[in-house]
């Protein structure tokens, strides 16, 4: 899609710097440990960029930051480098790459990464956000959505039932907080999340839901590991939520004649 | 009676060039539950390659008096009955590896390699010319299963066929288990590179794409 100014680079820079609040709110609370990590998983992601650029003559993308900085976010911790870029390659060669790139990938290079670290490594504890990640986590939705590159429909929608969930339900800090950095780091990306209107409302619906779900019937999960995992699932169920919302405007088309 | 190139050719070609798995895309089943360690992929690699061999043989004897309209049943008959003798020699010899194996040494039975070959090739071949076509097919079916179960089991548990390679860090050394390697999945995704790697190199096995995609404005 190109509209004058809006090529695909502005969307993935305007969302670089939608994030900013999260980034340097982390950056704080990580130090010098989070620093070399991302600064590690950006040479990766970069460099895989830079492979499929030379050998498939695929454009790299700043997007390639995004998913980074949500790895470096996200991932467990205690992991040696070896098992990271393992990771972070797979994620973002598996997840992003082979499809052509941002744009054109079924789900988010950082989800992939995380599940697979997940899955692989389960005895790496996951990271515990301090609650101010998930304040400037509203500060990045808020962007977002202002600058026009964030579905609003997902993540207030996400919002709002996580809200809603907390009032009624026992829902903890951690995992609100958690919640609410995977909803704008992984949820909300615009490529991956549900493209129609009444997809995108039930995109939100479906990570809200999921959240809460394992908030209260998972025992034993970390909150970054419930994020990780209802945003992993709804990000999987997004085509199929657009198609639903595609076969019923089809039908009610039908209807109308 | 076929010659000495055609019989090479029937040998060689499922090898990588027309493999039953990477390139057809038969035997998925199997070639994902047993891979986790190189010993099971191995004995299931054999087992299935002596069974389709046999049926492919026995089948190609008969072929002039097989009744065209039952010919399914006849074949899985011999097939099942093979199946059944190659699981009954390993619970004899082998009993803890058919324990590991579980219930897929009894569904080579449904391997659609192994049907694909009787059906396809041995029905109207010669005998030895079918026996060696369905060695080939069994020996590349072999090929991908080792391969891949040879990577699971190297990365999954630092071991290969039983010894151990890569030092655990538990144990003192530097090597962290990757337990993905051992779940379901991970079979699918070694599958999928080999698959990549096979077709880059070898182009012509790859697929026309079913749709061409749209341009892009930084395509341009």
């Amino acid at each position: 899609m190109t509209r004058g100014l809006w090529d695909r680079e502005t969307v993935a820079l305007l969302l670089l710097a939608a994030v900013l609040p999260l980034a340097v709110t982390w950056l704080f609370y990580a130090g010098a440990a989070g620093m070399t990590r991302l600064v590690f998983v950006l040479a990766v992601a970069g460099f895989w960029h830079l492979v499929f650029m030379l050998a498939r003559a695929q454009p790299p993308s700043v997007a390639g930051a995004l998913a980074a900085l949500a790895i470096a976010v996200l991932a467990p911790l205690d992991l040696g480098p070896i098992p990271l870029l393992l990771g972070v390659s797979f994620g973002v060669v598996a997840g992003e790459l082979v499809f052509g790139g941002w744009g054109r990938n079924v789900v988010h290079p950082a989800a992939v990464t995380l599940a697979f670290l997940g899955f692989g490594f389960p005895a790496a504890p996951w990271p515990d956000l301090p609650v101010q990640l998930g304040w400037s986590a509203a500060a990045v939705a808020l962007l977002g959505v202002a600058l026009g590159v964030m579905p609003w429909r997902v993540v207030a929608c996400g919002a709002a039932v996580l809200f809603a969930g907390r009032s009624v339900l026992p829902l903890e800090t951690p995992v609100l907080t958690a919640a609410a950095v995977a909803l704008v780091l992984l949820v909300g990306d615009p490529v991956t999340s549900a493209a129609t209107r009444l997809g995108r409302w039930l995109n939100g619906l479906l990570y809200g839901a999921l959240v809460l779900l394992f908030a209260l019937g998972w025992q034993g999960a970390a909150p970054v590991q419930i994020a990780v995992s209802a945003a992993m699932l709804a990000t999987l169920a997004a085509p199929l939520l657009d198609e639903l919302a595609i076969s019923l405007w089809l039908a009610r088309r039908k209807r109308l004649g | 009676m076929a010659g000495r190139e055609s019989l090479w050719n029937a040998l060689t070609a499922p090898l990588i060039r027309q493999n039953p798995v990477t390139l057809q895309i038969l035997g998925i089943c199997s070639a994902l539950a047993v891979t986790t360690s190189l010993a099971t992929a191995f004995t299931l690699s054999v087992s299935l390659t002596v069974v389709v061999v046999l049926s492919a043989g026995l089948i190609s004897l008969i072929r002039r008096h097989i009744p065209n309209s039952i010919r399914l049943i006849v074949q899985i008959i011999i097939i099942a009955s093979l199946v059944i003798v190659i699981d009954q020699i390993l619970q004899a010899w082998f009993f803890a590896l058919s324990q590991r194996l579980s219930v897929f040494v009894s569904l080579i039975a449904t391997n659609c390699i192994v049907l694909g070959r009787t059906e396809s090739f041995a029905r109207s071949n010669p005998p030895l010319l079918s026996m060696v076509d369905a060695l080939g097919s069994g020996l590349g079916y072999s090929l991908v299963l080792t391969v891949i179960g040879a990577c699971r089991e190297l990365f999954g548990s630092g071991k290969l066929a039983g010894v151990a390679v890569l030092p655990l860090a538990d144990e003192g050394g530097w090597f962290t288990p990757l337990s993905l390697m051992l779940l379901a999945p991970s079979a699918f995704f070694l599958l999928g590179g080999l698959i990549w790697a096979i077709r880059s190199l070898r182009p012509e096995q790859a697929e026309p794409p079913e749709f061409p995609p749209h341009e892009t404005g930084e395509a341009r």
